[in-house]
């Protein structure tokens, strides 16, 4: 047995002593501490926003569910880590620890010393590229717990790596060939029903490894990798036939990953960073066999240098890719902030958002949060139009679905808590369950006074990592039934004795007067805001707050003889309050336009009167313009208006 | 208070389970710790002093008092009372097992023992005794029992798995499980053969007389057919020809013969906004027809478009097809689907039956079994006992898809009290007979998929704009306007008014029907399948959380009442509570159906042969 220290590869000269080997460290622990803050700092959002579109449960159930198909203890884990970006700070800090762990497994693996480690950042760069790609994948992909997956298979692919390295160093060579041998077939026969295609990762992987020895003969290579490649082509078709029964065959070999497809479509630009993952390994291996021959080419004056040159050449191309592939979109960033703040009854948070500058037109999803904000601070009739207008398309080349986006949160607070709780019922099927999910299930079901489905679901929240307080908080209301009936809500408000606390009021009750409404049988077709509208603007209800809902919705449809009569109501129920501006506007000028009611009587401020005779000047000085020219030249003096949401917005497409 | 308690104690030294852990060096901590080992490794004892609760624990699944077969799996349940220990006493005659914790879950080996001991020495009888220790010390709640019955239970059931939802259905499977174990076994599961681009629905499975060689279940949209097990002979057929609505959807087999009786439906769904009641699933047309596996050839039952003829099922002799159907004319302008959603309480079932010539292979006139619309009700699912006496339908005021309905009761109608006997009587409705009226069906317009939670339909095509074609159903048109303030009733052919309405709903049961009411709950208690000695039922039911469809058993005693209903046992006694998903169509089985998903992959995989039709 050869003493394998002495046979240890070093490509390129070192720097004496640990300290200098430590030295060559401190670039790519830089550049993960970069890559961690650049995450917290840019990223914060989108990965709170992960863990609440994630779930993981510490039961049974849970586990057989994600182990029926292959690679189910990938998604296990990373579902489970997911949750610590409930603290994006602490998710982020576990997923680059993990990125080192895995660089400095792989520089022991593969022998990587001096600059030639630098290599081994690689793959946290690709990893990183994963998480950043994201965009609105996060709703979209199927993967349970996708973040991490990358990091946990890559990880997992890393260890199993580590014992024939091992073996290497206490075992003679024949030995260690043969538990390298014995290695791959358990990785690949009991890696691959836990960890999918990471498993045949790890298995090309473990094959990958160099020898200490140059192999004997050519006979050693070729039988490993004949042994390697029936491995990674039979084992899954074995598991297809005997385990798997919920699994396409045709699937089988990429079990575990992420699909990347929507409907009939497939995005392959989006596995851009799971082939550079491959292709960063395979650099670290081609610098594992031939860096050693390449030092020494280069051993001498200036040229020596010239390894860690071209090295941080390629980290910095990666950096350039990874920087290409980070999906940056401003409402994507909005809708994701404004979802947080709603979820934690911010409002003046959400307009906050709302009046970030842009360098885009918002998407309906953010004119919607923010005109639910508005609502619910109860300034909508005074100030809806002083934000912008706009109908983007939501950046994604799939076409999307508000109910799939941000329409259950919509749903859930205008009142359509039957509406919510469907889509979430279809979500949680098509993509599986989340969070966010149950959270909207256990208060639909509180709302609708559906005790027992409640509980089921806030003990399912219990369970969570981080949502036993928030279970409780909202158990309290499962023993005390009164506190979700409006009467009785509304009573013990006037009695000076409130049922619920401040918090539970605020979020509650609103919702609980806009649900005063009849059942029918209805539908909308996924078209969360042509539903709202039309629902609310054809409903009738004596309930002040449902019956400005009914006024607004008939204002932004600009459906004249729907305004009307709610109009008046609103009138009627509200004497003592001062008529918001836009109804003002909406009545001043449909009684110019049709004459059907009079107005003369009516007790319209003077700003109003004088606003809109200034429009129609300004109209009839720009008589000879096209719409879209009168879109753009009436803006800056009237964009705030409604008499410009009547006449110059048009068109403004939903999803 | 406190002394209050002492006094009214028997009284008091409550040994905790768990022991104290109380040394000052480590030698007693380790000497605690290998105590501790040592109860852990030893069956808990029941506490030597306690009180008396006089309260019943609670328990979940609710056990107490039931009636139980004699192979069924082991009765595992958590106990809901807050303590910190606790101890579960079952006892049969002189023998006693003890269980500690709030998980009470007997080995299935300890429950053969127990069930024996039960049947030989104690009459059947097992007594339960919970003890707590809260803070008032050991208590016993009040004991109960499970009372074993020696008739047995078929050893298998199937049924379908399916999140209650919508449109979507991923992860779809027909599963078996074992009744006198906890194993559970994939049929079928439509992801092996789905992806993002191409979903699969699959519904409505059945076996012919409980023969798990005999099955048959549809599959919809990508690679849809029908695939037919026949003792041996695995086949993909397209039921749906030129003259028939649709592919088949609900089916019966005949006991014996390889003939199927399905209905055809275009079935839709629409939702309600507020209604606990969520989704409404109707049909707009539903016929009937008969399928001869043998010949490979579809006849046409029923064709009039006017009545809406369901849930077919055929009577243990053969003689008969019960079998639902409600009468629909169109009167407003509006498109059909919108006129039905408008007046979807308007759309009530009766039941009928039609003889049947086995000879001829042909049915005879419908015949009124049970005018449940004069009583303001709609009934579906008819189902008949194995000796062919009693046949259990549900009931609730509207429309046939009874899962979503949360008035739906089962009733038990006793076959050899009819007024009529079983002679077929004339019927009044007309355009009802086989094979008539060949103008009544339009063609090509099915239009519905696979139905929510129960059980599912007709063949899908139209997609709801945004769900994923992987895995969608359609639903009916959005209907946005005011809902309909009238009430039209139709039935035979009249429109009520509301005074009759209301009179209708005051007119008493007919003398051979009856509420089940010792197993009915105040939430929905729909499907329902009959075990092959007729002792067993076991139907679904939402009555532990209102959403989640779970079957419960109920024993048939042989005065023609029921006993209390248990949920059906699982190994972790919670798993219903944390499961996210419906049970759809249970049915006993004689065995397990062993061909395996993959072979049926395969099978499904093949082009469907398209059924002959065959004009009588």
């Amino acid at each position: 047995m050869k003493s394998k220290s002495s046979n240890s590869t070093h490509p390129l000269p070192q720097p004496e002593g640990l300290r200098g080997g430590l030295l060559y460290w401190l670039m790519p622990v830089a550049i993960l501490v970069v890559a961690g803050i650049t995450l917290v700092l840019r990223e914060s959002e989108l990965l709170w926003r992960a863990q609440e579109l994630s779930l993981w449960l510490p039961t049974e159930l849970y586990w057989n569910t994600l182990m029926q198909y292959p690679g189910g203890a990938v998604s296990w884990l990373a579902c489970y880590l997911t949750q610590y970006f409930y603290y994006p700070w602490l998710g982020t800090l576990i997923m680059c620890g993990l990125w080192l762990v895995i660089c400095l497994l792989l520089a022991w693996e593969y022998r990587l010393r001096g600059p030639w480690l630098w290599l081994t950042v690689l793959v946290p760069l690709a990893l990183f590229a994963c998480v950043t790609q994201t965009g609105y994948w996060i709703y979209y992909q199927k993967l349970q717990g996708h973040l991490f997956v990358p990091t946990v298979g890559v990880l997992f692919a890393a260890l199993c790596m580590a014992v024939p390295r091992l073996a290497e160093s206490r075992l003679s060579s024949s030995s260690a060939r043969w538990v390298r041998l014995g290695w791959l077939m358990i990785v690949c026969l009991a890696g691959y029903p836990f960890f999918g295609a990471w498993a045949l990762g790890a298995t090309a992987l473990v094959a990958s490894l160099p020898g200490t020895q140059p192999a004997p003969s050519w006979r050693g290579p070729v039988v490993i990798t004949s042994f390697t490649l029936l491995l990674i082509g039979a084992i899954p078709q074995i598991y297809y036939q005997s385990i798997f029964e919920m699994t396409q065959r045709a699937y089988v070999y990429v079990a575990a990953m992420p699909s990347m497809r929507y409907g009939s479509e497939s995005f392959e630009i989006y596995r851009l960073p799971y082939y550079a993952i491959i292709l960063a390994f395979v650099l670290i291996i081609l610098a594992s066999r031939y860096g050693k021959a390449l030092a020494q080419r280069f051993a001498s004056g200036a040229k020596s240098y010239m390894p860690a040159a071209v090295i941080i050449v390629l980290i910095c191309l990666a950096v350039v890719g990874v920087n290409a592939v980070w999906y940056r979109d401003v409402n994507f960033q909005k809708e994701l902030a404004m979802n947080h703040a709603i979820d934690d009854l911010d409002w003046d948070r959400v307009l906050e958002i709302a009046r970030e500058p842009a360098d885009k037109k918002p998407t309906r999803q953010i004119v919607m949060f923010k005109n639910l904000a508005l609502f619910r601070l109860g300034r909508a009739g005074d100030e809806m139009f002083l934000y912008p207008e706009g109908a983007e398309k939501q950046n994604a080349p799939w076409q999307l679905h508000m109910t799939q986006v941000g329409g259950k949160q919509i749903y859930y607070h205008y009142g359509k808590e039957n509406f919510c709780y469907r889509w979430c019922m279809e979500d949680g099927v098509e993509f599986g369950w989340k969070l966010e999910l149950l959270k909207f299930m256990a208060r639909n079901s509180l709302l609708n006074h559906e005790w027992e489905v409640a509980r089921k679901y806030l003990n399912l929240i219990r369970k969570t990592t981080f949502g036993a307080e928030w279970a409780d908080h909202y158990a309290a209301l499962l023993n005390n039934h009164d506190a979700l009936d409006l009467e009785k809500v509304e009573a013990a408000i006037k009695a000076g004795k409130p049922i619920l606390s401040e918090r539970d009021t605020e979020e509650f009750l609103p919702i609980m007067h806009l649900m005063t409404y009849p059942d029918r049988l209805d539908g909308d077709n996924t078209l969360v805001e042509m539903y709202l509208l039309n629902t609310f603007a054809k409903g009738n209800g004596d309930d002040k707050m449902f019956q400005e809902m009914t006024l607004l919705c008939a204002l932004i449809m600009k459906d004249i003889d729907l305004f009307w009569p709610r109009f008046m109501k609103y009138a009627t129920l509200n004497p003592e309050v001062h008529m918001p501006r836009y109804y003002q506007e909406a009545a001043y000028l449909y009684g110019h336009l049709e004459n059907k009611v009079d107005i003369s009587h009516m007790p319209f401020d003077q700003s109003i009167r004088d606003t809109y005779d200034r429009f129609m000047q300004f109209n009839a000085q720009c008589g000879n313009m096209s719409e879209e020219q009168k879109a753009v030249a009436f803006a800056p003096m009237f964009g705030d208006t409604f008499f410009y949401f009547y006449f110059l917005v048009r068109n403004q497409k939903t999803n | 208070m406190m002394k209050k308690e002492a006094l009214s104690s028997q009284i008091v030294t409550a040994p905790s389970l768990t022991g104290r852990a109380g040394g000052e060096s480590v030698g007693s901590f380790l000497l605690v710790l290998f105590l501790l080992l040592l109860v852990s490794c030893s069956s808990p004892s029941v506490p030597e002093h306690y009180t008396e609760s006089g309260l019943a624990a609670h328990i979940y699944p609710d056990y107490a008092d039931i009636t139980i077969p004699v192979n069924i799996a082991p009765l595992t349940f958590h106990i809901d009372d807050e303590a910190t220990d606790y101890v579960t006493r079952l006892s049969a005659g002189n023998n006693e097992w003890t269980f500690g914790g709030n998980d009470v879950c007997p080995s299935e080996r300890q429950w053969r023992d127990i069930k024996k001991k039960a049947l030989d020495e104690a009459g059947g009888k097992i007594e339960v005794e919970v003890f707590v220790n809260n803070k008032k010390g050991w208590q016993r709640m009040k004991p109960f029992s499970y009372t074993v019955a020696s008739d047995s239970i078929d050893p298998y059931i199937s049924y379908r798995l399916i999140s209650p939802s919508y449109v979507t259905y991923e992860d779809l499977t027909l599963n078996q499980r074992c009744l006198e174990t906890f194993d559970e076994s994939l049929i079928y599961g439509n992801m092996i053969n789905s992806d993002e681009k191409d979903g699969q629905c699959i519904n409505c499975h059945h076996t012919q007389w409980y023969n798990p060689n005999r099955l048959q279940f549809h599959v919809r949209q990508y690679l849809g057919g029908t695939v037919i097990a026949y003792d041996g002979d695995l086949r993909k057929v397209n039921l749906k020809t030129d003259s028939t609505l649709s592919a088949g959807v609900y089916p019966t087999w005949h006991p014996k013969r390889p003939w199927i009786v399905y209905s055809t439906n275009s079935t839709g769904q629409s939702f309600h906004t507020r209604a606990p009641e969520k989704i409404e699933v109707q049909d707009t047309k539903s016929n009937l027809i008969f399928y001869n596996l043998e010949t490979n050839e579809v006849t046409p039952i029923t064709r009039d478009t006017t009545n809406l003829d369901c849930f077919p099922f055929w009577s243990p002799d053969g003689q008969y097809i019960y079998y639902v159907s409600a009468h629909w004319e169109r009167r407003d302008t509006v498109n059909l689907d919108f006129e039905l959603i408008k007046n979807y309480k308007d759309v009530q079932y009766n039941l009928y039956r039609m003889a049947f010539d086995e000879a001829s292979q042909s049915f005879g006139e419908p015949q009124l079994v049970y005018d449940a619309i004069a009583r303001n009700r709609s009934v579906t699912l008819p189902r008949i006992s194995p000796d062919g006496r009693w046949l259990m339908f549900t009931e609730g005021h509207y429309g046939v898809f009874h899962i979503w309905h949360t008035d739906a009761d089962l009733c038990l109608m006793d076959l050899t009290a009819l007024p009529f006997g079983d002679a077929p009587a004339p019927i009044a409705k007309t355009g009802r007979a086989v094979t008539q009226n060949p103008d009544g069906v339009s063609g090509a317009s099915q239009r519905a998929a696979a139905k929510p939670d129960g059980v599912t339909g007709a063949t899908a095509q139209a997609k709801p704009d945004g769900v994923s074609g992987a895995s969608s159903r359609s639903q009916l048109p959005s209907l946005t306007g005011e809902g309909s303030g009238e009430r039209l009733r139709a039935h035979e052919g009249t429109i009520r008014d509301s005074a009759t309405i209301a009179a209708a709903e005051n007119i008493p049961m007919p003398a051979y029907i009856r509420y089940i009411s010792e197993i009915n709950s105040l939430d929905v208690d729909s499907y329902h399948s009959w075990s092959s000695n007729g002792r067993w039922v076991i139907f679904s039911s939402r009555r532990v959380d209102g959403n989640f469809t779970r079957p419960f058993i109920t024993y048939f005693r042989s005065d023609g009442t029921f006993t209390k209903p248990f949920e059906l046992p699982q190994r972790n006694p919670q798993f219903h509570r944390e499961f996210l998903r419906s049970y759809n169509i249970p049915e006993f089985m004689s065995g397990p159906v062993t061909i395996s998903p993959q072979e049926f992959a395969r099978i499904i995989k093949q082009d469907a042969t398209p059924a002959n039709l065959l004009m009588k």
